[in-house]
């Protein structure tokens, strides 16, 4: 008889995770362990591929080995916490030496585990990260009078209301950018990602919605913007 | 017993009849000229004897029928349930110059809902009447309490009622949370709704 646990993340959807590993066999058999417990994983080569993908994808977890062709896992680590990106990080060295563990860390990973390691450190450690992962990345974002529960879809301000989840990521993006602008394109690459028949036109009535509800919940601040220009969250003109 | 509304019953079926008619008649004279409806339903009820006489009791006035008349201002209570949000916003422009009527409070529950998640615009009108009320004034005036609301808060405002009168309701925390995540979910839909109007029509 075969029992399946998956393991589902915040959004309801399967832990998705990002191995970066040059060592095919261990790569392989990484990933099958990983698949076999319920996660979604995308396998790398090196850390320039791992870097590319956390662009284009969101992971709830990244492991990555130190030693690579292209670009190391130390490299790796940096640019992806250059770009804001929280995802917790797991290095897979050989090493064993204190400096490179504090040089992995100091770098921005979250743990590590070194070379041979029992699957199920492995597993254990990958479930622990996760879980803090969810517990400590802070769900409510404040600006001036406006609060936003991700983990609620709710906006709040004298009232409150519900958000839809592409509404929230959106508000998010503006709330914790207030003052710059996002074109059209940028926010269509970033929040409608490989849709079919989305444009401008769905992104002006997405900004609709959040001008209105914006209005709805009594806020000061405002989207402004014409539609297919870029859009910028603001204070509104004094009443 | 004799009634709180004491020789006023009648009086105050007129008078809710008359504001209906008048609302009535300016919804008819929109959606001749628009071919559009302002609101859904137009309803009305006088308050029953036993809230009438719980009200003056929790407001520490005397159960008598000057306080139902002239103190309490819901005795008679006019309900309006439109279709979108800013149909509310129509058919308050056309209270504030019914015939007859003059609004002497507006409480906007639709702008900062009530804690609950309750969201309603109220708004009290003063309506005169061609005989003496009961403080001797000619001409007479009485109250008249309107509610406008879309049909999702209506909607809660139903579940939300039922559930105040449950006596032995499990969770009541729990339940009370849910309905509010339902107001403001519903309240996401009502302007999601009116914007996805706004954009049609733009």
């Amino acid at each position: 008889m075969w029992f399946f646990l998956f393991f589902y993340n915040d959004w309801g959807l399967l832990m998705k995770i990002l191995l970066a590993e040059d060592e095919t066999d261990l790569a392989e058999v990484v990933s099958a362990m990983l698949t076999h417990s319920g996660y979604s994983v995308d396998t790398v080569a090196n850390g320039l591929e791992a870097v590319e993908k956390t662009k284009s994808d969101a992971y709830d977890a990244i492991l990555l080995d130190v030693m690579m062709p292209v670009m190391d896992g130390l490299t790796a680590v940096k640019e992806i916490r250059k770009d804001g990106n929280t995802t917790p990080v797991l290095f897979l060295t050989a090493k064993t030496e204190v400096d490179d563990r504090i040089a992995g860390l100091d770098a921005g990973a979250d743990d590590y585990l070194t070379k041979p390691f029992a699957m199920g450190e492995l597993l254990a450690r990958v479930r622990a990260m996760t879980r803090r992962h969810g517990q400590y990345t802070s769900s409510i974002v404040t600006l001036q009078d406006l609060t936003l529960d991700t983990s609620k879809s709710e906006l709040t301000c004298r009232n409150s209301i519900s958000l839809a989840v592409r509404e929230a990521r959106l508000m998010e993006q503006f709330m914790n950018h207030p003052g710059i602008a996002f074109s059209t394109e940028e926010l269509l690459e970033k929040f409608w990602k490989n849709e079919d028949g989305a444009d401008g036109e769905a992104v002006w009535m997405y900004i609709s919605f959040l001008r209105n509800k914006l209005k709805s919940v009594g806020s000061s601040l405002v989207i402004s913007g014409e539609s297919g220009g870029a859009y910028v969250l603001t204070q509104g003109a004094a009443v | 017993m004799e009634s709180i509304y004491s020789g006023y019953e009648k009086k105050l079926h007129d008078i809710a009849i008359r504001v209906t008619d008048l609302i009535r008649d300016y919804g008819n004279a929109f959606s001749d000229k628009t071919g559009e409806k302002l609101f859904e339903h137009l309803s009305w009820r006088i308050k029953s004897e036993e809230s009438m006489r719980s009200k003056c009791i929790a407001d520490g006035l005397p159960v008598d029928t000057h306080s139902a008349l002239k103190e309490i201002h819901d005795a008679i209570g006019i309900r309006i349930v439109c279709l979108f949000l800013n149909d509310i916003r129509r058919n308050l422009e056309e209270l504030r110059k019914l015939p007859g009527c003059t609004v002497v409070e507006e409480k906007d529950f639709i702008s900062a809902a009530k804690a609950n998640g309750y969201r309603s615009y109220h708004l009290i009108l003063s309506v005169a009447d061609s005989e003496p009320d009961i403080e001797g004034n000619f001409p007479g005036t009485y109250f008249a309490e309107v509610q406008l609301r879309t049909i999702a808060m209506d909607t809660w405002a139903a579940l939300e009622h039922e559930m105040k009168y449950k006596k032995d309701i499990h969770h009541p925390e729990l339940i009370s949370a849910e309905l509010k995540r339902c107001a403001d979910e519903l309240a996401a839909c009502d302007v999601s709704m009116q914007t996805i109007r706004d954009l049609i029509r733009s």
